[in-house]
């Protein structure tokens, strides 16, 4: 009777702890889902669109994200940049950030996805115990960003495969994939949520007559295709001479790859495929994506130091150099800023009836003198209408 | 006295038009190659593309076609040209490997180098210049590559002691590999830091 007792009361506790643990994992799960992300719509913001504005069947979903668009007088050409694809490498989204808040158009059109796979931006790797969120320091204060994921919220789409198909070459790729947004291009409307918001910014691509997009992205220093601008054959030459431009006038090296013709999925292959316009993808070093990495909190993430990965570098299994000064923020963010403008600067030097005119983003140098934080704007003191919460 | 003065004259003025010619010559010094020319790849990284763009650059005026960029270039492409006298008068070969490059191609290193040395070969049977280029850092070094990959390192070897001269960005050459292969072959090198440099070397190379 008593070892009946016993047993019970053990499993009353076991279950309240249980309880206790996962209310405590619930809210930390729900603030998270619900932090809201505030953007100052510069000067240069003149319309906000979703993507259900181009694709109706992502209505109502968590995906539905908002579209800034910076237009100028002068009519030229469009340029799609795409933060948050995956949202666990951060310098992409901030470095789309930077553009919608101070970005000026004299020419041409700019369009920004700041959370293109909003999902994604909900969770954290599951079991990875990575932070949640993280700070950018500004002179008003700090901002604070979600975390995120490389994949969409199991919340938002369940349950994956055996076997992800990809759509339409039928290529066989990770089950897990299935969830993630750079192997699900150029998605079908009645797919996956995955897919249809790789679908809806097809879609917009197609209506919005879009000459290049680029996909930002950050890779960990132990994959080969880092430092670099990944180009689909329709956008190798601006590629290769953005690549040379930039290490011979920004401060820092950046390559080029050839898209695989073979390897589906992903967009710098099938926004090409698709659709008319150039398909680039930008990688930046992200040491806290490293599988040989050490803790993994915040400061990781923002200053990118690690003393296992500078060994790993010499041990020579690096294939960026990595050193005690790490790969902070700002320099990731500046990487994209200034690839970005130097991309646009060379198609616009031989297009000139498609030309963008982009003034007052910073670049690499700048970026990394007063850092990223210099240049989000603070919403305590936007009007009102001015702001959107991502 | 005065046909003293004037043969000094005249002595001291080709002293000083021969001092600028040799001046001049001194400024254009350094390895020359003809047109056309062909740039092809061996290992299939993004090499070519990058000096497509500063041929593109440089408007090269030659008839038919100045260059031709064909990273998957074989012997026969030469034998071609040869038969339909516009024969290629400089081939250059870039070095790294690109794993995926050559995967997209359907390729591996081994039937590259089989290209190469074929591609090789012919050139030397057309007294074409060979210029080997490594333009891709250590990027396109063994490494960092994978654990056991050398493929890099196997495209160096096929190309650049067999090369006429070298081209080089600095940054593929911190362990002084190309220095060692030019210095032990007595290949000329051309070295640049940037790689926007090398659109003053490829002017300084093909223009006479």
């Amino acid at each position: 009777m008593a070892y009946v007792k016993l047993t019970t009361l053990r499993k009353i506790v076991f279950s309240l702890a249980g309880v206790a643990l996962m209310l405590f994992a619930g809210i930390s799960f729900y603030r998270i889902r619900h932090l809201k992300e505030p953007v100052v719509l510069g000067q240069g913001v003149t319309q906000v669109k979703k993507l259900s504005d181009y694709f109706k069947g992502i209505k109502g979903t968590i995906n539905d994200s908002y579209v800034y668009m910076l237009e100028g007088e002068e009519a030229g050409g469009t340029v799609l940049v795409i933060g948050g694809t995956h949202p666990e490498e951060p310098a992409a989204r901030l470095a789309a950030w930077i553009f919608t808040e101070n970005a000026l158009l004299e020419q041409g059109k700019l369009l920004v996805i700041l959370s293109a796979n909003r999902s994604a931006t909900t969770v954290t790797r599951l079991g990875g115990a990575y932070p949640p969120d993280y700070t950018i320091e500004t002179p008003w204060g700090g901002q604070k960003f979600r975390m995120g994921d490389r994949w969409s919220n199991p919340l938002d789409q369940w349950p994956d495969p055996e076997v992800y198909i990809h759509y339409p070459s039928r290529q066989e790729l990770a089950y897990i994939d299935i969830r993630n947004l750079n192997r699900t291009w150029p998605g079908r409307p009645n797919g996956t949520l995955t897919e249809k918001t790789c679908f809806a910014i097809i879609q917009l691509i197609k209506e919005e007559n879009v000459d290049i997009a680029i996909d930002l992205h950050e890779a960990e220093l132990q994959y080969p295709v880092i430092s670099t601008i990944v180009a689909h054959q329709n956008g190798q030459d601006l590629a290769a001479m953005a690549s040379m431009m930039i290490s011979g006038m920004e401060g820092f090296d950046i390559g080029m790859e050839n898209s695989p013709e073979a390897l589906h999925g992903l967009s710098h292959r099938e926004i090409g495929d698709h659709t008319d316009a150039i398909s680039l993808l930008l990688e930046a070093p992200e040491p806290m994506l490293d599988a040989t990495r050490g803790r993994t909190d915040r400061a990781l993430l923002l200053e990118g130091k690690d003393e296992f990965i500078v060994k790993a570098g010499k041990h020579g299994l690096l294939f960026e150099k990595m050193d005690e000064n790490g790969w902070p923020i700002d320099k990731r963010v500046g990487r994209h800023c200034s690839t970005i403008l130097q991309i646009i600067e060379l198609w616009s030097e031989e297009h000139q009836e498609k030309a963008l005119i982009i003034k007052n983003v910073p670049r690499y140098k700048e970026i990394i003198a007063k850092g990223t934080g210099a240049f989000l704007h603070n919403p305590a003191t936007a009007a009102s209408n001015r702001i959107k919460y991502e | 006295m005065k046909k003293i003065q004037t043969a000094a004259v005249i002595f001291l003025s080709f002293l000083i038009i021969s001092g600028v010619s040799w001046l001049n010559a001194a400024e254009n010094d350094g390895p020359k190659a003809d047109l056309p020319v062909i740039v092809s790849s061996c290992g299939q990284s993004p090499g070519p593309a990058l000096l497509k763009v500063l041929f593109m650059k440089m408007k090269l005026e030659h008839k038919p076609k100045a260059y031709e960029i064909n990273p998957l270039a074989t012997a026969d492409d030469l034998i071609k040209m040869k038969e339909a006298g516009t024969p290629y008068r400089t081939l250059i070969i870039v070095m790294g490997a690109s794993l995926k490059g050559m995967g997209a191609a359907g390729i591996s290193i081994d039937d590259e180098l089989v290209r190469t040395k074929k591609l090789i070969e012919e050139a030397r049977n057309q007294s074409i210049t060979l210029i080997g280029a490594h333009i891709e850092g250590m990027k396109r070094r063994a490494q960092g590559a994978s654990a056991g990959d050398n493929t890099d390192e196997l495209s160096i070897d096929a190309v650049a002691p067999a090369s006429d001269f070298l081209i080089i960005n600095k940054a593929g050459d911190e362990d002084g590999r190309f220095t060692t292969i030019a210095n032990e072959k007595n290949i000329p090198m051309v070295s640049v830091e940037k790689n926007l440099e090398l659109l003053e070397e490829l002017k300084k190379i093909f223009t006479k």
